[in-house]
């Protein structure tokens, strides 16, 4: 992928852009959630 | 670096009148112990976020840890897939919103505070301050030698002048402004390492053709490994070393267990979720933080493995040849010197400085008030007050200094994987009993934090070669740099002493609902 070849480095270029996606639409879904007050079970 | 020093001087002037800036607003916004302590509990999402990450990520993270990469390849990115896992979206998810409504709740300042109410124990507070105060130092010397050599190597200008310049004018917007100053400058130093990581990681690829030539051209390079590292199981710089060898071992259990672990439980960083007012902003700033430390770690490792294909073109050898004096901290800056064009190195050489200085500036916060809050404090009133807090900040700004004249110049890397190795093995276990259990028990965690700290002690000292022969312990009591032969001396310490102190969490656990059935049914027989 992309140019490398042993999978073990490109599962880890994959899963760093799959936390980081997930960083970002966890942010953005949950962007007005968790104000003082409400329930938050986190 | 050789650069414009004109340039470089007049932008560092620049940036120093706004750190200066921003740190007599958080003098001025500082009227409470709730300010000094955790920022009147109201920061802003964004700089909650560039704080968070400014603060995870020193200049050894970029420089140190991107010359492994160069020396390593890049099976240094699983560092970066735990940094991003585990350091941002667990850490805030599932530990942030639970340290700050639990902080919130029991009024807490710092970690070591937030541990012993939580558990209700002063021991508790005693010890996790007294961990900080032993082993902070060391890192923060080691951040501080990073930010010396660097400033020396780049205005020219004496060691011992530069490394305490760079602790004066940190100490000063520290001990003055708080935790506020601290994030406010964080905030901006953040911003520009963000600005530095992106063209940096653009121009390498641009350098090198393209991203797939670039990638294809290092894959290329295998049959390059040096010997000596082939024979410790390098099979080439974009791909993993052989499953098992001794740099398989360092690379996964020191570097990538070992740091990625780490970071959940170091106490500069869980004080952060104290600072804001609702989950909302722990929220925001997970949106923020994940592609930031994507952009500081993963470039940095990438560009790191890439210098060996620059270097290989323009010079014919590897990185690591290029290295002055063979030191892998001189791989990035003699890359970014040697390829890049001059604005970008001053531009670069300021992201450095600013990753410095938003580690140090978090590390001698929570030092100082560890010392002061958690330490000294009980001695006299509950309430904290910000005079002595201010000058156990200097008392352990002065200590780190010391440490800092001291320790070896080649320690910076190393040093930051044995603190957050220490602070997982002593602290994590113990924190997360404390977030998640609606009673947590008091004898589990004195297990815990005793069995981790002793665990991580003994590896370090005795079995980790790597520590042990430099400490000489080993050496002074059995006559060998370790007791243990490999692959057991190349295991980091964090591998044996985190499940340890797990272990011990667990049977005390146990043991005090054991304790508790048996109370309870006693009772019921009395009765």
């Amino acid at each position: 992928m992309f140019g490398i070849t042993d999978p073990a480095i490109w599962v880890g270029y994959l899963l760093a852009l799959v936390f980081t996606l997930a960083c970002l639409v966890y942010g953005l879904l949950n962007w007005n959630n968790g104000v003082e007050g409400e329930r938050d079970d986190s | 670096m050789t650069v414009d020093t004109g340039l470089f001087v007049g932008m560092t002037l620049v940036y120093l009148v706004l750190i200066i800036g921003l740190g007599y607003l958080g003098y001025r916004r500082t009227k409470e112990n709730d300010d000094y302590m955790v920022a009147g509990r109201k920061i802003h999402p964004v700089v909650l976020a560039l704080s968070y990450g400014a603060t995870f990520i020193s200049t050894s993270a970029i420089v140190g840890f991107g010359g492994v990469a160069a020396q390593l390849g890049m099976g240094m990115i699983w560092l970066t897939v735990l940094n991003i896992g585990l350091g941002i979206f667990i850490a805030f998810v599932f530990f942030g919103k639970r340290t700050r409504r639990i902080g919130h709740k029991l009024r807490a300042v710092t970690f070591p505070d937030l541990m012993g109410k939580c558990y209700g124990s002063p021991f508790m507070q005693y010890a996790a301050g007294t961990v900080i105060v032993l082993g902070m130092p060391l890192y923060t010397a080691a951040i501080l030698i990073g930010g010396a050599q660097f400033i020396t190597s780049t205005l020219q200008i004496p060691y011992t002048t530069a490394l305490l310049g760079f602790a004066a004018i940190v100490a000063l917007y520290v001990v003055l402004g708080g935790l506020i100053a601290v994030m406010y400058t964080d905030a901006l130093q953040g911003g520009i390492m963000l600005v530095g990581m992106t063209i940096l990681l653009v121009l390498t690829y641009i350098r090198l053709g393209g991203v797939v030539e670039a990638h294809t051209a290092l894959a290329g390079m295998s049959d390059l490994v040096p010997e000596a590292l082939a024979a410790g199981g390098l099979t080439g710089w974009a791909s993993m070393p052989a499953f098992g060898s001794s740099i398989w071992l360092t690379l996964v259990t020191t570097l990538v267990l070992g740091v990625g672990i780490g970071v959940l439980a170091q106490p500069q960083l869980v004080v952060r979720f104290m600072t804001v007012k609702d989950s909302r902003a722990l929220n925001r700033a997970v949106l923020v933080g994940g592609p930031f430390i994507l952009m500081m770690t993963g470039v940095a490792f990438t560009v790191g493995a890439l210098t060996n294909v620059y270097f290989y073109q323009a010079e014919g050898v590897t990185a690591l040849a290029a290295a002055t004096n063979g030191n892998v901290d001189t791989i990035i800056p003699n890359f970014i010197n040697a390829s890049m064009p001059d604005l970008f190195v001053v531009v670069f050489m300021l992201a450095l400085l600013a990753a410095a200085m938003s580690t140090l500036s978090s590390l001698f916060h929570t030092m100082g008030t560890s010392l002061g809050f958690d330490v000294i404090r009980r001695t006299g009133t509950e309430k904290a007050t910000m005079r002595p807090i201010r000058l156990a900040t200097v008392a352990m700004i002065v200590v780190s200094i010391i440490l800092a004249f001291i320790m070896p110049g080649s320690i910076i890397a190393r040093a930051t994987a044995m603190f957050m190795g220490l602070c997982a093995s002593a602290f994590l276990p113990t924190y997360a009993h404390a977030m998640y259990s609606s009673r947590p028990s008091l004898k589990s965690a004195k297990m815990s934090l005793v069995t981790g700290t002793v665990a991580w002690f003994a590896w370090t000292s005795f079995v980790h070669v790597k520590e042990s022969a430099a400490l000489g312990l080993s050496n002074l009591l059995f006559g060998v740099p370790a007791v243990l032969s490999a692959p057991w001396q190349d295991v980091d310490p964090l591998v044996i002493a985190l499940p340890l102190s797990t272990a011990a969490l667990l049977v005390g656990w146990a043991l005090d609902r054991h304790e508790v059935t048996a109370d309870t049914e006693e009772s019921a027989g009395a009765a």
